[in-house]
C-alpha cells in the first residue's frame, strides 16, 4: 500500500528536488551502464535527469521544432552532421576535458566534425548480420556476405525467417554495398538499382523490422537478421541463458557494412554546460567508458579503456572489428533535403509493394 | 419476462475472450524469467522486485497516472458541455473542431503543439503534456454524449423547465443523469486514450519529463523486459481499484438511474 | 428554451468554453501546421524560414506533388481498406458485448463495463507483444492452423508479420471505442418495447434487427467514427508486426517528419487523411439519415 501511495506521490516530489543541479541528458535507452550514472552523480554532486529516444530522427525532429532543457544529446554521427549545419548545438571547451587525449585518434577529426568543435565519440555499433548458428549451417548459408539478404538462391531456403531493419539509409547502404558500390554513393543511378535489388529480395522476407527482431531471433522464430552488433551481442547472451540449444552469432559481410558512431554533444540552448563538460570528461575516462561495452557490447573509441573491457568483447571483430575490416566499414554521411526527398519516394515505393 | 438468450451470452464470452487471452499473456509473463520475453522460460517474481527498486520506471507510471486523471476530468466535463452544445445549439464550428483532433495524424498534433509551445515560450513538462492530452480527447467525450443524447426525450427537460427550473438545475437534475452513461463511458475512453499517448506525449514532454509509454517506447529497441509487464500490470490493478474506491464513495453521482 | 439572460449565458458558457479550449489548444497548432503545407522544408529538417530576403516564401510545392503521383492515393485506398474491415469487425465484436453490459442489472453493469475496458490501461506495445506471442509461428493457434491447411495440402501460412497479424491488431486496439459508446446507446434503451414485440410474436432475430439495431444507430455512427478515423492514421502495428507489403498511410506520414524531415509534404498528407476522414464520416452521417428517415436529432451532421 505503501508503494502504491508512493507511486501517486513521485511526481509530486520531483517539483521539490528541482533546487539541486540537474544535467539533463537524453540519450538512448540502455545506452548507459546505471553504475557509471551513481558514480557521475556521486562525483559532481548533482543529479542527472534522463530522458530517452530511441530513434536519431525523434530527436532531430524534436530539437527542430524548438525542444530545449536538454544538455547532453547523444547523436549518431550522421545525425549529428544535420544538428552541426543546423546551428543546433553548442561547441565545447575542450580546456574542460583533459581526458580527450584517450580516445584513438582514428576517431577524432571526421568529417563530420573537423576539430571536433562540438563532439566527442561515445560508443559505436556496426550494422552486420545476424544469425541462429544451428539453422544456418542446416541450410548451409554463407554468413560473410551481403548475397544471403538479397540474393533469392540463398534466400529461398530462408522465405519468412528473415528479417531487415526498417530504416531507409540502412537497408539501401546494405544494397550498394552488395553491388560494390559506396554506402554514401549519391548516384541515382545506383540508388535505382538498389531498389530493384531489394525489391526483388523483398518476397523472401518476413518483415521490416526495426524493434522487435531481437525477440524473434533469440526465440528461434526468425534465423538470419540484418540488425546492429551490440543488439546481436545481447540477444546471444539471453539465448544462452534461456538454455537455447543455439547460439546468436555476426556476420562481417566481405562487401563492407555501415559503422554507427555515437557522440556526446551539447545543445547550444544547454542549461548547465558546466555540468555538461564534467559528465563528458568522466565519460572520457577508460573505467567509465567501458562499463558500457560490458554491459551492451558496443564498440569502444576509448583506448584507455581497452583494458577495463572483458577479454571475450574484444575479441570479437563485430565489436572490435581489425584493420581489414575496418577499411571496409563507413559512416553514414547525412543526404540534402532533396536527396532524402528521392529516396524517400524510392522506400515508399518498396514497401508499398509496386 | 426475462429471457437470457444464449446467442447473446455465447458471442460476449467470445468478445471477453478475446479481449482477455492477451492480457493473461501480459500478466502471466510478467513473472517470465526471460529479459526479452518472447517465449516462457520460467517463474520468478525478480521483475517486480526490480520494478520497486526503479524509480525511473515507477515516477513514469505516476505520472501517466497524474496526467490520465487530470486530463481525463477536464476533458469529461468540456466534452460533456461540447457533447450538449453540439446536440441542443447545432454548434457547427464546435463540431468541427471535435472532431477534426480524432482525425488528425498524431504526429502532425505533435509535432504542431510542440512548435506552439515553443513559440509561447512555454516549459514544456507535465503540465504541457495534459494540455495536449485534453485536446484530443474532448473529441471522444464529446461524439458519445451527444450519441446519448441522440433520440432522448426532450419532453422530460422541458416539464422541468415548465415547473420553474433554470436551465442549469434543468441539466443537473434531469439531463445530466439521463446522459451519465454517456459521460462515463467518454471518460473511460480519455483516460484510456491519455494513460497510452505516445506520439503527442513524446513532442509534448520536457526535458525532465517521462510517462509511462515514453519510457517503454525508448526500450522498443533494446529490450521490452518483464519488468514492463509488471509495471503495466500493476498500473492496471491501481487504476480498478481507484475507479472501484470512487465508485463507493460517490454512489448517486456515478449511478445513472 | 426560453430566451432568458441566464438562458443565453448558458448556452454560450457550454458552447463557448470547449470552443475556447479547443481553439488555443488544437486550431492555433494546427494552422501553424497548415501553414507549413505551403512552405519549404528546411535543409536540416524541420522548417525553412518564412520570410527570405524579404519575400515571403509558399508555394504549391509539396500539394502537387502529392496529386500527381499515384502511390500516394494508392496507400491511402489500402489504408481506408483496412479502417472499413477494422470498423466492421469491432462492430460485429462489440455489439454482444455491449449489449450483455447494457441489459445487466445494475450490480453487475458497472463491473461488466470496466472487465471490458480494464485490459487496455495496460501499455499498449505490451497488448501488441503479447500477440506477437499468440501469432507466433510455434505458439499453438498458428500450429493448428498451418496443421489444418497442410490436410487440404496447401502451403503452411505465417500469421505473425502479416496483415492478418496487422487487422487481428487493429480490431483489438480499437475494440473498447466501439464497446462504449454502443453500451452508452444501448443502455437506454427501453425493454417494455421488446417485450411487447414479442408479445406479438416477433423472434430473436426480428426483434433485435427491426427494433434494437435501428434505435442504436446513433451509437453505431459514434462507435464507427471513433474507431474508422483513428485507425486511418495508425503507424505502430504494421510497424511492429506488419509483413514487408503492411505499409500504410500513417507510415508514410511518419516517415515524412521522422527520416526524410520532409515537414510540409508531411503536413499535406495529413492534411489530405484529415479531410477525406472527416468527408467519408459526414458521408455515412448524410446516408444513414437518408436511409432511415428517423429525424436524427439536432446537430447529427457528422456521425
Amino acid at each position: 500500500m505503501k508503494r502504491l501511495v508512493l507511486l501517486l506521490a513521485l511526481p509530486l516530489f520531483s517539483f521539490a528536488v528541482n533546487a539541486k543541479d540537474q544535467l539533463h541528458l537524453y540519450n538512448w535507452n540502455n545506452y548507459i551502464a546505471p553504475e557509471t550514472v551513481k558514480r557521475f552523480e556521486d562525483a559532481c554532486k548533482c543529479e542527472v535527469v534522463q530522458t530517452y529516444y530511441s530513434d536519431n530522427e525523434e530527436l532531430l525532429a524534436k530539437l527542430a521544432a524548438g525542444a530545449k532543457g536538454y544538455d547532453i544529446l547523444v547523436p549518431t554521427s550522421n545525425a549529428m552532421q544535420s544538428l552541426i549545419k543546423g546551428g543546433q548545438l553548442k561547441p565545447i571547451d575542450k580546456t574542460q576535458l583533459p581526458n580527450l587525449k584517450n580516445i584513438d585518434p582514428a576517431y577524432l577529426k571526421t568529417p563530420f566534425d573537423p576539430d571536433n568543435k562540438y563532439s566527442v565519440p561515445y560508443a559505436m555499433s556496426l550494422t552486420v548480420i545476424g544469425y541462429n548458428d544451428q539453422k544456418i549451417k542446416e541450410l548451409g548459408l554463407p554468413t560473410d556476405t551481403w548475397a544471403v539478404v538479397f540474393d533469392p538462391q540463398h534466400l529461398q531456403k530462408l522465405k519468412g525467417r528473415i528479417t531487415v531493419l526498417d530504416s531507409s539509409s540502412e537497408l539501401f547502404a546494405a544494397a550498394l554495398k552488395y553491388l560494390g558500390y559506396s554506402a554514401n554513393d549519391l548516384d541515382e543511378a545506383h540508388w535505382k538499382q538498389a531498389a530493384a535489388v531489394i525489391k526483388k529480395a523483398k518476397p523472401y522476407w518476413a518483415a521490416f523490422n526495426a524493434s522487435s527482431y531481437i525477440k524473434e531471433l533469440t526465440v528461434g522464430n526468425i534465423w538470419l537478421v540484418h540488425g546492429y552488433s551490440n543488439d546481436f551481442f545481447q540477444a546471444n547472451l539471453d539465448a544462452q541463458a534461456a538454455g537455447r540449444p543455439f547460439h546468436i552469432l555476426h556476420g562481417l559481410p566481405k562487401e563492407g557494412a555501415v559503422l554507427a558512431v555515437d557522440n556526446m554533444v551539447i545543445h547550444k540552448d544547454a542549461p548547465r554546460p558546466d555540468l555538461a563538460h564534467k559528465f563528458m570528461n568522466f565519460m572520457l575516462e577508460g573505467k567509465n567508458s567501458a562499463e558500457l561495452t560490458n554491459l551492451i557490447g558496443s564498440g569502444n573509441p576509448n583506448k584507455d579503456a581497452l583494458k577495463y573491457i572483458k577479454p571475450e568483447i574484444l575479441k570479437n571483430p563485430a565489436i572490435f572489428p581489425d584493420k581489414a575490416m575496418l577499411s571496409k566499414l563507413e559512416q553514414l554521411k547525412d543526404l540534402t533535403a532533396a536527396q532524402r526527398r528521392v529516396r524517400n519516394r524510392m522506400w515508399t515505393e518498396i514497401k508499398a509493394g509496386r | 419476462m426475462r429471457r437470457r438468450p444464449v446467442a447473446l451470452w455465447t458471442a460476449a464470452f467470445a468478445g471477453y475472450a478475446f479481449l482477455y487471452i492477451p492480457l493473461v499473456i501480459v500478466v502471466v509473463y510478467s513473472f517470465n524469467d526471460s529479459r526479452l520475453n518472447a517465449e516462457w522460460v520460467g517463474f520468478t517474481f525478480g521483475w517486480y522486485d526490480k520494478l520497486f527498486h526503479n524509480e525511473e520506471m515507477l515516477t513514469a507510471a505516476g505520472n501517466s497516472l497524474l496526467i490520465a486523471l487530470v486530463a481525463s476530468a477536464v476533458s469529461t466535463l468540456l466534452g460533456t458541455m461540447a457533447g450538449v452544445a453540439m446536440y441542443r445549439y447545432r454548434a457547427k464550428l464546435l463540431s468541427i473542431l471535435v472532431l477534426t483532433p480524432i482525425a488528425i495524424p498524431e504526429i502532425l498534433m505533435g509535432v504542431s503543439l510542440l512548435i506552439f509551445f515553443v513559440m509561447l515560450n512555454f516549459t514544456l513538462g507535465l503540465v504541457s503534456v495534459a494540455l495536449a492530452h485534453i485536446a484530443f480527447c474532448i473529441g471522444f467525450v464529446a461524439i458519445v454524449v451527444r450519441a446519448r443524447l441522440a433520440g432522448m426525450d426532450e419532453s422530460l427537460t422541458e416539464a422541468a423547465r415548465d415547473c420553474g427550473a433554470t436551465p442549469f438545475q434543468a441539466f443537473m437534475h434531469v439531463t445530466l443523469p439521463l446522459i451519465m452513461p454517456g459521460v462515463i463511458a467518454g471518460a473511460l475512453m480519455a483516460f484510456t486514450l491519455s494513460i497510452d499517448d505516445f506520439v503527442i506525449t513524446f513532442f509534448t514532454a520536457g526535458a525532465g519529463t517521462v510517462t509511462l509509454p515514453l519510457q517503454i517506447y525508448s526500450m522498443i529497441k533494446i529490450a521490452v523486459t518483464p519488468e514492463v509487464n509488471a509495471v503495466s500490470t500493476l498500473l492496471m490493478l491501481l487504476t480498478l481499484a481507484l475507479i472501484v474506491i470512487a465508485s463507493h464513495l460517490t454512489p448517486s453521482l456515478l449511478r445513472s438511474d | 428554451m426560453a430566451a432568458r439572460p441566464e438562458a443565453r449565458l448558458g448556452k454560450w458558457l457550454v458552447s463557448g468554453l470547449p470552443l475556447l479550449y479547443l481553439i488555443a489548444f488544437f486550431a492555433i497548432p494546427a494552422l501553424i501546421m497548415v501553414l507549413a503545407s505551403f512552405r519549404t522544408p528546411g535543409e536540416f529538417g524541420g522548417l525553412s524560414p518564412l520570410v527570405e530576403n524579404g519575400k515571403i516564401d509558399l508555394n504549391l510545392e509539396s500539394y502537387s506533388r502529392f496529386f500527381t503521383d499515384s502511390i500516394y492515393a494508392q496507400i491511402f485506398a489500402k489504408s481506408v481498406w483496412y479502417a472499413l474491415l477494422t470498423t466492421f469487425f469491432c462492430l460485429l465484436l462489440a455489439y454482444p458485448l455491449a449489449a450483455l453490459v447494457a441489459k445487466s442489472g445494475k450490480k453487475h453493469r458497472d463491473l461488466l463495463l470496466l472487465l471490458v475496458i480494464l485490459p487496455f490501461w495496460s501499455n499498449f506495445l505490451i497488448r501488441v507483444y503479447a500477440w506477437m506471442i499468440i501469432l507466433g509461428p510455434n505458439a499453438a493457434l498458428a500450429r493448428s492452423v498451418n496443421g489444418l491447411l497442410s490436410w487440404f495440402g496447401h502451403e503452411p501460412v505465417p500469421l505473425l508479420f502479416s496483415s492478418f497479424a496487422v487487422l487481428v491488431c487493429l480490431v483489438y486496439v480499437h475494440l473498447p471505442f466501439m464497446v462504449l459508446p454502443l453500451y452508452a446507446n444501448l443502455e437506454k434503451h427501453d425493454q417494455a418495447l421488446l417485450d411487447a414485440a414479442q408479445d406479438l410474436g416477433a423472434n430473436g432475430w426480428q426483434r433485435f434487427w427491426r427494433i434494437t439495431f435501428p434505435l442504436s444507430l446513433p451509437g453505431v455512427y459514434a462507435g464507427a467514427a471513433l474507431v474508422f478515423i483513428p485507425a486511418l492514421g495508425i503507424f505502430a502495428i504494421p510497424d511492429i508486426l506488419g509483413g514487408p507489403e503492411d505499409s500504410l498511410i500513417g507510415n508514410v506520414i511518419k516517415q515524412q517528419f521522422l527520416e526524410t524531415r520532409d515537414w510540409p509534404f508531411g503536413s499535406v498528407l495529413s492534411i489530405v487523411l484529415t479531410v477525406a476522414a472527416l468527408a467519408l464520416a459526414g458521408l455515412a452521417a448524410w446516408v444513414a439519415r437518408g436511409n432511415l428517415g428517423t429525424p436524427s436529432s439536432g446537430g447529427d451532421t457528422r456521425a
